[in-house]
């Protein structure tokens, strides 16, 4: 089942997808042959047959994950997802700070050592890569101070 | 053999420099580190890394160098989470896992690490070698290859991912076509026209490539990660003091070389990496090996086989790399993929034009072959230990290490939430069976193989006879049909002789 709702979305995203290659894509003059569109058009096909072959011989029946840890998974996602929006805002450091100590709390580590991890990982983290590596981090609240 | 010869001398020149020399024992060390941490294998070290060495602002030959030396140093440090551990990093390791284990719970884990150690060494060694010594040949031969016949070498290179990869042939194929479509998106570089890009400014350019390794291998390995911790069946073994002796060594001395012969010519197969040469030389060894009835209770011939299987598969992955400019493995796809953000292409002419390169490359792996067996015989247990780092640290430092590498490179907030969705759908394609392998060697081969089909039709005019026109796009053909067919023909055969 889970195969086949899977190879359902990729049906209809690779139906999409050769649809597309043969009406939008077109070049103003004939440059070559094929042109822009028959490479697409080859694979929006290819991509369509595997996928309605999958959804006639599915082999794996369920995604083999219960509630609680799909319930988990999800709030990594969405611990990333605020991770990602903060980097910037927060900057490096500080936003490091707080998901790995949201994070080592979720994967069950004692508050005080996580609230710990995260202050190494965002300093040593922090002045490791910018002064040592030279690479780009932003600063974000510490700009003033760092 | 002249060319050979002048050829890793002026490599050696390269990786015997000083800054060169410490990438590569920079790139070994920590490549033993990332193999030996729990579920990690080479292609998510490979991964999560590239982008920061890339930031690094390295030139090329040096950076290569380093995520060279990741990459096998990986392949190493992989043996000791799938002895110790039970847990393989990458499906390159899982064939360590039946002997190696049991050797483990019988309180022998030195003595399978430091055999496995030696393994490694031969196999790693064996590839080297044959890849000097081959390399130039191959580039020189294939520099005669016209648009037609790199065709044909695409799709022998995707009939043999198709055929030797993953359990389910069509789930691949699928998976490498996705890759593919996923490389059309941007502006054709043939005409001018923007394809799939909805009117969205920052995928003109295409998707980038950094954003789809580090959301396909570390994002999606991270949410593995936490699942796995979640059922909680993590539980290292621990390390004893026995060692391997000569008559170990003599033992499985000619394991040792078929697994290294099989692993080389497996890993130049275009897609087909360390996964599939560790399988085939140890199910080639329970098969010659007299008395096999101990295979998967610990035999020392069947951790040998596999181990120094895919040391040299590693090896023989670049040889296809280096010379043809088409991976043999997800592995080196993301290495090519790090040549082209470099601006260096990689193919037959890479040994002319840029030789420093190939054969700095090499000689590094010279270098750090010698270097990964001294550290991992009396280190070992310092790389142990690190079983021991609770996943609740290990696991937010993957996310960590991600975004720095993906922030310090694009520095466009968006693409933070790129990786984080794309490890979603990577999850989902693991969880379903699907190899994530062959997705991205669609993505890195997809320029190239659009461009190659269109130059070629460009030549004839629009005549698709043009295609199969050459004895080498017709012998390529063959092959790719040979690979098709060949293992249909022994899973039937198989069955018979099951059922008879």
């Amino acid at each position: 089942m889970a195969d086949r709702v899977f190879a359902g979305a990729i049906l209809v995203i690779a139906l999409l997808y050769t649809y597309i290659a043969f009406t939008v894509i077109k070049a103003p003059f004939q440059y070559d042959p094929l042109g822009p569109e028959s490479w697409p058009k080859l694979l929006g096909i290819v991509a369509s047959l595997c996928a309605i072959y999958l959804i006639a011989r599915p082999d794996v029946e369920r995604l083999k994950a219960d509630l609680g840890t799909l319930g988990r998974l999800a709030l990594v996602v969405v611990m990333l997802l605020a991770y990602g929006r903060l980097f910037e805002p927060l900057g490096f450091l500080v936003s490091t700070w707080v998901f790995c100590t949201a994070f080592g709390i979720m994967l069950g580590a004692a508050p005080l050592k996580a609230f710990a991890f995260g202050a190494v990982t965002g300093t040593v983290g922090y002045f490791a890569c910018t002064r040592l590596l030279e690479l780009n981090l932003p600063a974000g609240l510490l700009n003033h101070i760092l | 053999m002249d060319a050979v010869i002048s050829g890793l001398s002026a490599g050696f020149a390269v990786a015997l420099q000083p800054f060169n020399l410490s990438l590569v024992l920079i790139g070994c060390f920590a490549g033993t580190l990332i193999g030996a941490l729990p579920g990690i294998g080479p292609i998510n070290g490979v991964a999560i890394l590239l982008p920061i060495a890339y930031g690094l602002g390295l030139p090329p030959e040096s950076a290569l160098i380093l995520l060279a030396g990741i990459y096998y140093g990986a392949e190493y440090g992989g043996r000791i989470s799938s002895i110790l551990l039970n847990v393989p990093g990458d499906a390159g390791a899982v064939m360590t896992t039946l002997d190696g284990n049991p050797l483990a719970k019988r309180g022998e884990a030195g003595r399978a690490l430091s055999l496995s150690a030696v393994a490694s060494f031969f196999g790693g060694t064996f590839a080297v070698v044959l890849m000097s010594l081959s390399g130039p040949a191959l580039a020189s031969y294939a520099v005669t290859f016209s648009p037609s016949d790199y065709v044909a070498l695409m799709v022998f290179a995707f009939a043999s991912l198709a055929s030797l990869v993953g359990s389910n042939s069509v789930k691949t194929l699928l998976a490498a076509v996705m890759g593919l479509m996923l490389a059309s998106i941007g502006i054709d570089a043939n005409t001018g026209v923007a394809r799939y890009t909805f009117g969205i400014p920052d995928i003109l350019a295409g998707i980038d490539f950094l954003v789809v390794v580090i959301g396909l291998f570390g994002m999606a390995e991270l949410l593995h990660l936490v699942e796995q911790q979640v059922t909680g069946k993590l539980k290292p073994l621990a390390l004893d003091k026995s060692f391997v002796s000569m008559k170990d060594l003599a033992f499985t001395k000619w394991t040792i070389l078929r697994g290294s012969v099989i692993g080389f010519f497996i890993g130049i197969l275009p897609g087909t990496g360390a996964s599939v040469a560790s399988a085939v030389a140890y199910g080639t060894e329970k098969r010659v090996a007299p008395n096999s009835e101990n295979f998967g209770k610990g035999d020392l011939r069947g951790l040998a086989a596999p181990e120094s299987a895919n040391n040299a598969a590693a090896g023989g992955a670049m040889v296809p790399m280096l010379t043809l400019g088409i991976p043999g493995s997800g592995t080196t796809a993301i290495l090519l993929g790090a040549l082209l953000l470099f601006n260096v292409t990689p193919g037959p002419l890479m040994f002319e034009q840029r030789p420093e390169i190939a054969w700095g490359l090499i000689a590094s792996m010279y270098i750090g072959n010698v270097a990964l067996l001294v550290i991992n015989l009396p280190l070992v247990g310092l790389f142990a230990r690190l079983l021991t780092i609770p996943q609740q640290y290990l696991t937010p430092l993957i996310a960590v290490l991600a975004f720095i590498g993906v922030y310090s490179v694009v520095s466009n907030p968006h693409d933070l939430y790129m990786i984080t969705l794309l490890g979603v759908f990577g999850w989902i394609l693991r969880k379903l069976d699907f190899s994530l392998a062959p997705v991205i060697l669609g993505f890195v081969l997809g320029g190239l193989f659009e461009d190659n089909l269109r130059r070629a039709l460009s030549i004839s005019g629009g005549d698709w006879s043009i295609l199969v026109n050459s004895g080498n796009a017709i012998m390529l053909y063959v092959l790719a049909a040979v690979v098709v067919v060949v293992p249909i023909w022994l899973g039937r055969r198989k069955k018979k002789v099951v059922e008879a």
